[in-house]
């Protein structure tokens, strides 16, 4: 390493007063002009910005930032605990859903949507074909009457049949 | 947090440490022995002195807030220095530009050469090169010229090696030496 390179390294810690020069590089220094004006500008460079940092009130500094830092730790705890009633929340949903799900699953409706009766194959009944509109019309009519005796459905006085008479009124309807 | 007294034995690390367990009062006194230096080199790359104090406080609150993530490889205040160089550079690119201002300074006449070696003057010139320095060369310049710091402190802070950061330093005094002539 030179002179000139050994001084260059030296020149920050003696410019801030952690070192001094020694004879020799103080000989040096006057000798070497570009090492003076390195000298120089490290000197400069050492301070520079110093009173504009020195200007500046560390107290008020240190206040606002314990307060952002306070308000951040606040902001992060609600968020926690956002998170965790969210969290709750969804695991409550997710039991409730499990629980109903369950007795979904039971047949609370037997009836058949319009889909599956689509689906359904047909059964042929030629009889019903070979009528007119307005005779089937008539027939449908007598099925969908309503039941007066407030029955549930089924026709009681079909109930009340053997099965030969039964049998005699299904010959009658279908001719 | 202001009023607290702490020996001035009571290294940086040890502060640190005190602050992680939960002292806001070593938080003070961390931002007390080092906001000046941190104005100081902020200045000296190129902030406003408006912006200064603004710079500062949000340095230092994005420090504490991941000070988790300072493991000591470089010391507390290179690397403070760090995150408010990178917090700077943001501003900057918001700016588009801004860094670039302080060459639109009044600086003095340069066949004058009285005028050359007024105290502020020449704090103008070395600021006006620095700014036209590559950014690693302008931090690890003003790390060594302000700092005093070594190699290897200015090398982990900055994620290079020691023997690079040397060149840098070199090359930043190389040009600047002759920006400021």
């Amino acid at each position: 390493m030179s002179d000139c390179e050994w001084l260059s390294d030296r020149m920050p810690v003696v410019a801030l007063g952690r070192d001094a020069w020694s004879a020799d590089e103080v000989r040096h220094l006057n000798e070497c002009e570009s090492c003076r004006r390195e000298w120089e500008m490290v000197e400069v460079a050492s301070r520079l910005g110093e009173e504009a940092g020195l200007s500046l009130d560390a107290d008020a500094i240190a206040t606002r930032v314990a307060r952002r830092l306070e308000r951040e730790r606040h902001d992060v705890g609600l968020r926690r605990r956002a998170w965790s009633f969210a969290g709750l929340a969804a695991a409550a949903a997710l039991v409730a859903a499990i629980w109903t799900g369950g007795m979904e699953s039971r047949p609370l409706d037997v009836r058949p949507s319009g889909t599956e009766v689509a689906r359904r194959p047909s059964i042929p009944l030629p009889e019903l074909e070979t009528l007119e509109p307005a005779e089937l019309d008539s027939v449908l009519q007598t099925m969908n009457e309503p039941d007066v005796n407030g029955g549930e459905g089924d026709d009681p006085a079909l109930n009340d049949l053997n099965a030969d008479e039964l049998e005699r009124v299904l010959d009658s309807w279908e001719g | 947090m202001p009023g607290f007294v702490t020996p001035d034995s009571t290294t940086d690390p040890d502060l640190v440490a005190a602050y992680r367990s939960g002292d806001e009062r070593a938080a003070a006194e961390l931002v007390e022995r080092h906001s000046a230096a941190l104005g100081r080199f902020l200045y000296s790359l190129g902030a406003d002195r408006d912006d200064l104090e603004d710079l500062v406080q949000e340095t230092l609150f994005r420090a504490f807030r991941r000070v988790e993530s300072w493991r000591g490889g470089a010391s507390f205040r290179t690397w403070l220095l760090t995150i408010g160089s990178n917090i700077l550079r943001d501003q900057v690119r918001k700016r588009k530009g801004q860094l670039v201002s302080i060459e639109g300074r009044d600086i003095p006449d340069q066949a004058d050469p009285a005028a050359d070696f007024a105290a502020g003057e020449a704090e103008d010139r070395v600021r006006q090169g620095l700014a036209t320095l590559p950014r690693l060369q302008r931090e690890v310049f003003l790390l060594r010229a302000q700092e005093g710091s070594d190699y290897g402190d200015i090398a982990a802070a900055l994620g290079t090696s020691p023997g690079a950061a040397r060149v840098h330093y070199h090359n930043a005094v190389k040009r600047l030496k002759e920006l400021v002539r």
